[in-house]
């Protein structure tokens, strides 16, 4: 065996710990997407609820009602209607297909997001949605309140206050919605 | 050199190997098994682009999770389930009292008295997370809210659970895969 025959035998790279680093990475990447990034949304309830004795000045609020105009079709990928998945034990989870909403911004009907979206903001820019703020002395944009109709699922609140968050209301009350259809 | 020498020499093991799984194991299950997921039920919450972000939640906080049909679960054990209760809605009471009576024996839960137009009313100062399924009927999560605002309750800080991304459609917040 020559000089030159032993160098490249030298030279042969270990394989194990490039496999073992490519192993954790693909470990680590997999195991990261499990995890998807929560919000909240602090959903703060009157403080006067229930203690019926005390008066509270009645604010100006914008009304923000939501209606179903159609509920749509419920899609089982797995399952069907009141079966349990045994693996989790609850039910199986559908999604709703065709599912319209009907906005009232003020006593304006809407039937989109996008226009439900340029309403708020049309009303959150005009000088006259300003209340007096008693904390600061002030004025303030005033709040809107939610009426979510029966029949109306979270989504659409949801999306309803993302709406009203994107045209700068800060306080976003709920009412209404609390029947069944 | 004996026999014995050379079989002695023969069964020195090489531990490496056996490390390497035992990390790779230890990386597993510390990024799956996260202890703070465990009330969390599988649900597909509904996206918000314009919602505060959860990435340091409280650990006194209580979470109420809502199915698709309404029925309420806390820490795994539903509570409340309307085919079964329909709309006599007091395991839902009694769960909140329950959850401010622990909380408050334990002092994971603060009281805030409060004076609201002349009464003295105590508060829970602490929020409370509600998470739903995106279709859920909002009569379901309202009625929890309902009952939070009772002044045997008084859970006023409720906060509702929304997601940067919905894993039914697949759509994301433009944050994700940018600033975050």
């Amino acid at each position: 065996m020559s000089a030159l025959d032993d160098v490249q035998e030298e030279v042969k790279p270990d394989m194990t710990p490039m496999i073992d680093v490519v192993f954790l990475m693909i470990i680590f990447f997999i195991c990261i997407d499990f995890k998807v990034l929560e919000s909240k949304l602090a959903a703060y309830l009157p403080k006067d609820k229930g203690s019926q004795s005390t008066v509270v000045e009645p604010q100006e609020q914008l009304s923000v009602k939501v209606y179903v105009e159609s509920e749509g079709t419920r899609k089982y990928e797995h399952g069907g209607p009141g079966q349990v998945n045994p693996a989790t034990g609850r039910l199986y989870r559908f999604k709703l297909e065709g599912h319209r909403t009907k906005w009232e911004v003020g006593p304006k009907p809407l039937y989109n997001l996008a226009d439900v979206k340029q309403e708020l903001t049309r009303i959150a820019n005009d000088p006259s949605s300003q209340v007096p703020d008693k904390d600061t002395g002030g004025k303030k944009l005033m709040g809107c309140v939610i009426e979510a109709y029966p029949g109306t699922f979270y989504e659409d609140v949801a999306k309803t206050t993302d709406a009203c968050s994107a045209a700068g209301f800060k306080e976003i009350n709920y009412g209404g919605g609390l029947g069944t259809k | 050199m004996d026999v014995r020498k050379l079989v002695q020499q023969n069964v020195e093991m090489d531990m490496t190997p056996m490390i390497d799984c035992v990390f790779l194991l230890m990386i597993f299950f510390v990024l799956v098994i996260d202890l703070s997921q465990k009330n969390l039920e599988d649900l597909i919450l509904p996206r918000a682009e314009y919602q505060e972000p959860d990435d340091k939640p409280p650990e006194n906080r209580p979470i109420i999770n809502v199915l698709q049909n309404g029925a309420v679960v806390y820490e795994k054990n539903v509570i409340y389930d309307p085919s079964v209760h329909g709309k006599n809605y007091a395991p839902i009471k009694q769960l909140l009292i329950d959850i401010r009576r622990q909380g408050l024996l334990t002092k994971r839960l603060t009281l805030k008295e409060e004076n609201i137009g002349g009464k003295m009313v105590g508060l829970i100062d602490d929020p409370i997370l509600i998470r739903a399924d995106k279709w859920t009927e909002w009569n379901y999560i309202g009625e929890i809210m309902k009952q939070c605002s009772q002044p045997e309750i008084a859970f006023w800080k409720v906060e509702l659970a929304m997601s940067e991304q919905d894993k039914e459609t697949g759509e994301k917040n433009k944050k994700i895969g940018g600033t975050r």
